[in-house]
């Protein structure tokens, strides 16, 4: 579908805003930020995640600790930062504007 | 029968037939190749290795302890190929190069587009230009107005870019007139 294949820029360059927002209920793995996007139209995988993360680490926008796990070796789990807070909060108030200008032009 | 390895994924031995390992190799080394020029690679393959494994377990029946083509196949294409999120640096703006071609430029010309067009012909700052003028202007004692007088009425006009700024009234003008009084010319010539 052709509309299909226009919109997968958009999602692609919201997939950082929708991991912060995920890390930012409560702080999470892998696993976990993968299957919460898996129902959505945002689904992705470890090979595009594992960058992003690795990324928005570099930006000190989420950090992350080791926690022991009793099925296998220590995890990673990964929350906001300050920074990383207020870059969420700054995006979901520019999501807010967005949507806004949206439903409102051209009527 | 296959031979089976052993090897270290996030630092855990783990045993793999070979033509798996293959796979697995073709992968890492793809995705070792996209991180390049990331400063965490070392640490995202690590990441990716671990992934690798906890993949193929979920897949392995109770007691199996190789790794086969037929859990890892399946776990590489859950993953799915590394994709760096950093897009490609854009491309530095294009130096503009000197046209050589002198044309009057309206579009965000002062009077007519005559240093404009200067500026773009030679590839150069058209404030450059302006200032120029404009000493030279002083230092002529306004000698420069016939100059750019004649300028105006010598040099064509670069046809107007539909998608460019708006032209300004002054310009417009100028274009306007001096196109007319080309035209009368033309006209009396013939």
């Amino acid at each position: 579908m052709q509309a299909e294949a226009k919109f997968a820029p958009i999602r692609k360059g919201l997939l950082e805003f929708l991991v912060l927002k995920i890390v930012g209920t409560e702080s999470v793995y892998v696993p976990d930020i993968l299957r919460k996007l898996a129902e959505t139209e945002f689904a992705t995988q470890e090979g595009t995640l594992y960058p992003l993360l690795s990324k928005i680490r570099r930006e000190d926008l989420v950090q992350y600790e080791w926690q022991e796990s009793d099925v296998g070796p220590p995890r990673k789990y990964y929350r906001l930062t300050k920074a990383g807070k207020a870059q969420l909060a700054a995006f979901d108030e520019y999501w807010a504007q967005i949507n806004k200008t949206i439903s409102n032009i051209g009527r | 029968m296959q031979p089976v390895m052993t090897v270290s994924l996030n630092r855990t031995a783990v045993q793999i037939e070979e033509d798996a390992h293959a796979r697995l190799s073709a992968y890492l080394a793809d995705a070792s190749a996209k991180l390049a020029a990331n400063p965490d690679r070392a640490e995202i393959l690590l990441d990716l290795e671990q992934a690798v494994a906890d993949q193929c377990k979920r897949r392995m029946v109770p007691g199996q302890t190789v790794i086969t083509l037929v859990e890892l196949g399946p776990a590489l294409d859950e993953m799915g190929p590394v994709e760096p999120p950093e897009a490609a640096p854009p491309a530095a703006p294009a130096k503009p190069s000197p046209t050589g071609v002198l044309q009057q430029v309206s579009e965000g010309a002062m009077i007519s587009g005559v240093c404009k067009g200067l500026a773009r012909a030679a590839a150069i700052d058209v404030t450059l230009v302006r200032v120029i003028a404009i000493v030279l202007l002083f230092a002529t004692g306004g000698a420069m107005i016939v100059l750019y007088l004649v300028l105006m009425f010598l040099i064509p006009f670069a046809p107007l870019d539909p998608n460019g700024p708006p032209v300004r009234k002054l310009p417009a003008k100028c274009r306007e007139y001096v196109l007319l009084i080309r035209s009368k010319l033309g006209s009396l010539t013939n």
